[in-house]
C-alpha cells in the first residue's frame, strides 16, 4: 500500500513539477503552500490562506496537501528540492528536519527577514538554528507529557521511581490492567521516549560539542529503567512494543492504563470521544525526572520554511508571518489543540479558552522540552537508536552493550559525513 | 544499364536470412535493453560512487569498492542475508510439502474439481499486502485472535507479545507466507501431476508396488520437471521477499526479521543514500541471477532437453 502510494505520489509530483514552475515565473505573487491537509487541519489552513490572500490583493496560495505520514512527506520534499523545484514556496516541515534541509542548502536563511526570535520558546528557535542562523519558524509546538488518572491517585508521581509504585499499586489494586503505557514501536516515537527517560537521568543523545554520549551512565540506566518496567516490574506490557500513538491512546482512553506518556493532541480527544473512559478522569503533568536529572519533554512539532529556490522569498515569508500571527495559533489551538509556540500567549485568557488543557500545565511542559540533537543526519542517528533501543527492550540485547553499539555507528556516521567534532 | 543481382548462392541467402533476423529482432534487443541493461548498469555505477541525497555538500565522488565494503562489513547486512536464507528455506520447505499434499488430493478428486481448484487459488489471488494486514492483526497482541484463542483453548495463560520477540515473530511471518503461496506450488504440481500417463500405475500396481512405491518410483520422478519449477520461482521469490516483512514486523524486533530487500529499501528510499543502497541492490540482483540462471542450465539440462529428444 506505502509503495503504491508512493509510486502515486511520484508520478503526481512530476506532473505537477512540470507545469507549475511555468506558471509560477509568468506571475510573481503565486505561492504554493505544502503541508498537512486533512481533516480539521486541512479547514482550518485553507480558512488561513484564504484571509491571507483577501488582505494581500494580487498575490494567490495553491494548496498543496502533502501525506500526513511523516516519513513519506519527508521523502517528497527531498525529492522535490533535491530537484530544485521553485515550488513549493512554504513548507511545511518537521523539527528535526530544519538542519537537514539548511545543510544541504534546500531552505533559506530567514535572518535577512528579521523575524521576531524572541517572541518564541527559545528551544523551538534554538532547534530551527544551523550554523547560528535561522532557517524556520516554530509554527506549533508538540511536547511529550504524562497523562495521569486523577480517579486512581491523588496527584501527579514525583519521581520515575514513584511513578513505578504508583502503575503497579493501580494495576494490582485499582483492575487496571496496564499500569504505564508509551510508544515502544520500532520508530520515531521511540526515541523520544527514551530522550524523556534519558534526561529524566540527566543524560544526552549529543553533547553540546556534538560528541556522542548516548552510551554514558545515564543512558544506561534510563534504558534498564525502560526494560525492566516491562520485564521485570511489569508495570509497562511488552504489547506497546508494537504500539505508536493510536494505539497507545486507545489502551488509555479504554481505561486500560494508570499512565500514559502521549503528545497535546490526544486530550481533547480523550475528552471529547463519545467512546472514551477517561473523560473527565485524568490529568496532565510534566514527565517525572529520576536521580541526577531533570523532568523531560521532547521538543516535536512543525515548522515553516522557504523554498531555497522560491521564486518570491519576500512573499513567501509575508505569508509565514502571517501563519505565525496570534490569531492564526489560537484558531489552531482552539480547534484542534495545538499548542502556540509564543509564550506570550500562554498568558492571555483567550488561550485558556481554546485550549482544552490548563495552559500553565501546557507551559510548565513546554518550558522543560529539550531538542532532539540538531544536526543535518538526526534521521540516521534516530534509525541507528531506534533499533538499539528495541533489540534492548526486546531482550535481544543488554541496554549498555546495544547503547554501546549505537554510539560507535553513530559517531562513525558522523565522521563519515564530516559533521563530527575535531579531535573526537 | 540495368544492375541485375547476381543469383544468390545458398551460403549468401543463409547470411541474408540472418541479417535480416538480427534486423527483426533489433526493437525487441533495444527494448530489454533499455528497461533492463540500462538501469542494471545505471545501477552498477550508482554503486562505485557515493551519493547521499540528502548530503548534497559531499558531491557524488567515485569511491570504487567502498560501498560494498561497507556492506560485507555491517553487522546488520550479513544478519540480513541470513535471514533471508532461513526465511527462503524454511517457507520454500513448507510451501512445497504443503503444495505437493494439496495437489495429490485434488489430483484424486473427480466431482466439483473445478470449483475446488479455484477454491484452493483463492489465498493467491489475495494481495500480499491484505493479507499480511489481516495476519497481522491475528497475532497483535494483547487481543488478537490467535492469542484469544491460545488462551481459551488453555494452552497458555501469557501469550507470547508475537511482534515484540526476536524467535516467535518468525512464525506468523512464515506461516503468512506459506498460506498465501501454498495454492500456487500446489496447482503448478497439479498440472505436473495431470501430466502423468495413467498406464505407468496401472503397470506399477500388476508389478505389485504398493501405493508408496508408486508415488516415490513413478509420481516423484515424473513430477520432478514440476518441482524443480515451483521450487525455482518460490526460492527466487522468497529470496527477494518484501511485502509480507515491511507490513508485519516492519523487520523488527530490532531488525531480527530484516531481511535484504526490506534493509535494501530502508537505505535506498528512507535513508536516501543511492550509492549505498544501489550496491545492495547490484549484489542481490547478482545472487538471484546467478542463482536463476544455475536453475535454469540444471532445469533445461535434466528435463526439457529430455523431452525434446
Amino acid at each position: 500500500m506505502n509503495r503504491r502510494r508512493h509510486v502515486w505520489w511520484l508520478g503526481l509530483v512530476t506532473a505537477v513539477a512540470g507545469v507549475l514552475p511555468a506558471c509560477g515565473r509568468a506571475d510573481p505573487h503565486v505561492l504554493t503552500f505544502a503541508g498537512s491537509a486533512v481533516g480539521r487541519e486541512a479547514e482550518i489552513i485553507r480558512r488561513q490562506l484564504e484571509r491571507f490572500q483577501a488582505a494581500n490583493p494580487g498575490v494567490t496560495v495553491e494548496l498543496r496537501p502533502t501525506p500526513d505520514a511523516a516519513d513519506q512527506r519527508h521523502q517528497l520534499y527531498v525529492q522535490w528540492l533535491n530537484a530544485r523545484a521553485p515550488d513549493p514556496d512554504v513548507l511545511q516541515i518537521d523539527v528535526v528536519w530544519t538542519p537537514e534541509f539548511a545543510a544541504a542548502g534546500w531552505i533559506l536563511n530567514l535572518d535577512p527577514f528579521g523575524p521576531a526570535t524572541e517572541e518564541f520558546f527559545p528551544a523551538a528557535i534554538d532547534a530551527n538554528r544551523w550554523n547560528r542562523s535561522l532557517y524556520a519558524l516554530p509554527w506549533f509546538i508538540d511536547v511529550g507529557m504524562l497523562y495521569w488518572r486523577t480517579d486512581l491517585m491523588s496527584e501527579a508521581p514525583r519521581d520515575l521511581e514513584a511513578l513505578g509504585r504508583q502503575a503497579i499499586r493501580a494495576r494490582d489494586h485499582a483492575g487496571v490492567p496496564y499500569g504505564f503505557v508509551w510508544q515502544g514501536a520500532r520508530y520515531e516515537g521511540l526515541v523520544t521516549v527514551f530522550l524523556e527517560h534519558l534526561g529524566a537521568y540527566g543524560g544526552q543523545i549529543l553533547d553540546a560539542d556534538g560528541r556522542v554520549v548516548v552510551d554514558s551512565g545515564a543512558g544506561v540506566k534510563a534504558l534498564t529503567y525502560m526494560r525492566d518496567a516491562i520485564d521485570v516490574d511489569r508495570f509497562v506490557p511488552p504489547a506497546v512494543l508494537t504500539w505508536q500513538e493510536e494505539q497507545v491512546r486507545f489502551a488509555f482512553q479504554d481505561g486500560q492504563a494508570a499512565f500514559m506518556r502521549n503528545w497535546p493532541y490526544a486530550y481533547a480527544l480523550l475528552e471529547e470521544s463519545p467512546d472514551s473512559r477517561v473523560a473527565g478522569r485524568f490529568a496532565v503533568a510534566p514527565m517525572p525526572a529520576a536521580e541526577g536529572g531533570v523532568g523531560t519533554a521532547a521538543l516535536g512539532g512543525s515548522e515553516l520554511a522557504i523554498n531555497a529556490y522560491s521564486g518570491d522569498p519576500a512573499t513567501a515569508y509575508l505569508l509565514i508571518d502571517y501563519l505565525l500571527g496570534e490569531e492564526q495559533m489560537l484558531e489552531r489551538a482552539r480547534l484542534i489543540g495545538q499548542y502556540p509556540s509564543r509564550p506570550a500567549m500562554f498568558d492571555t485568557p483567550a488561550l485558556a479558552d481554546a485550549l482544552p488543557v490548563r495552559r500553565d500545565d501546557a507551559r510548565r511542559v513546554i518550558e522543560r522540552a529539550v531538542p532532539r540533537p540538531v544536526t543535518p543526519v538526526y534521521s540516521q542517528l534516530s534509525e541507528i537508536l531506534q533499533v538499539a533501543l528495541h533489540r534492548a527492550l526486546t531482550q535481544q540485547q543488554e541496554p549498555d552493550a546495544a547503547l554501546r553499539e549505537a554510539a560507535t555507528a553513530m559517531q562513525a556516521l558522523l565522521q563519515r559525513v564530516r559533521l563530527a567534532p575535531s579531535g573526537s | 544499364m540495368s544492375v541485375r543481382r547476381p543469383q544468390p548462392d545458398a551460403a549468401g541467402w543463409r547470411a541474408e536470412e540472418a541479417r535480416l533476423g538480427w534486423w527483426l529482432t533489433l526493437p525487441a534487443i533495444a527494448t530489454i535493453g533499455l528497461v533492463a541493461v540500462v538501469p542494471i548498469a545505471w545501477t552498477l555505477w550508482e554503486s562505485v560512487h557515493l551519493h547521499d541525497l540528502r548530503m548534497p555538500w559531499l558531491g557524488r565522488p567515485f569511491v570504487g569498492p567502498a560501498n560494498y565494503i561497507e556492506a560485507l562489513t555491517t553487522a546488520r547486512f550479513r544478519e540480513a542475508v541470513g535471514h533471508t536464507l532461513i526465511f527462503t528455506v524454511v517457507t520454500v520447505t513448507l510451501e512445497l510439502g504443503a503444495g505437493l499434499a494439496l495437489a495429490l488430493a485434488l489430483n484424486r478428486i473427480v466431482r466439483a474439481r473445478g470449483v475446488l481448484r479455484t477454491a484452493v487459488l483463492l489465498p493467491w489471488a489475495v494481495p500480499t499486502v491484505v493479507s499480511a494486514l489481516v495476519w497481522r492483526f491475528m497475532f497483535e497482541s494483547p487481543a488478537g485472535v490467535v492469542n484469544g484463542l491460545l488462551v481459551a483453548a488453555g494452552l497458555t495463560t501469557a501469550p507470547p507479545t508475537w511482534f515484540a520477540d526476536a524467535t516467535a515473530a518468525w512464525l506468523p511471518l512464515c506461516l503468512a507466507d506459506v498460506w498465501k503461496t501454498t495454492p500456487f506450488v500446489a496447482v503448478v504440481l497439479l498440472a505436473g501431476l495431470q501430466g502423468i500417463d495413467r498406464s505407468l500405475y496401472e503397470s506399477a500396481q500388476v508389478d505389485g508396488a504398493g501405493a508408496w512405491r508408486q508415488f516415490t518410483d513413478v509420481t516423484l520422478p515424473l513430477l520432478k520437471p514440476a518441482l524443480f519449477v515451483a521450487c525455482l520461482f518460490r526460492v527466487l521469490d522468497a529470496f527477494r521477499v518484501f511485502d509480507v516483512v515491511y507490513v508485519m514486523t516492519g523487520g523488527g524486533p530490532g531488525t531480527a526479521t530484516e531481511p535484504i530487500a526490506l534493509y535494501t529499501f530502508t537505505s535506498l528510499l528512507q535513508n536516501l543514500r543511492f550509492g549505498y543502497g544501489s550496491a545492495l541492490s547490484f549484489m542481490v540482483f547478482v545472487f538471484t541471477f546467478a542463482g536463476a540462471l544455475a536453475c535454469l542450465r540444471w532445469l533445461a539440462g535434466d528435463t526439457l532437453l529430455d523431452r525434446a529428444r
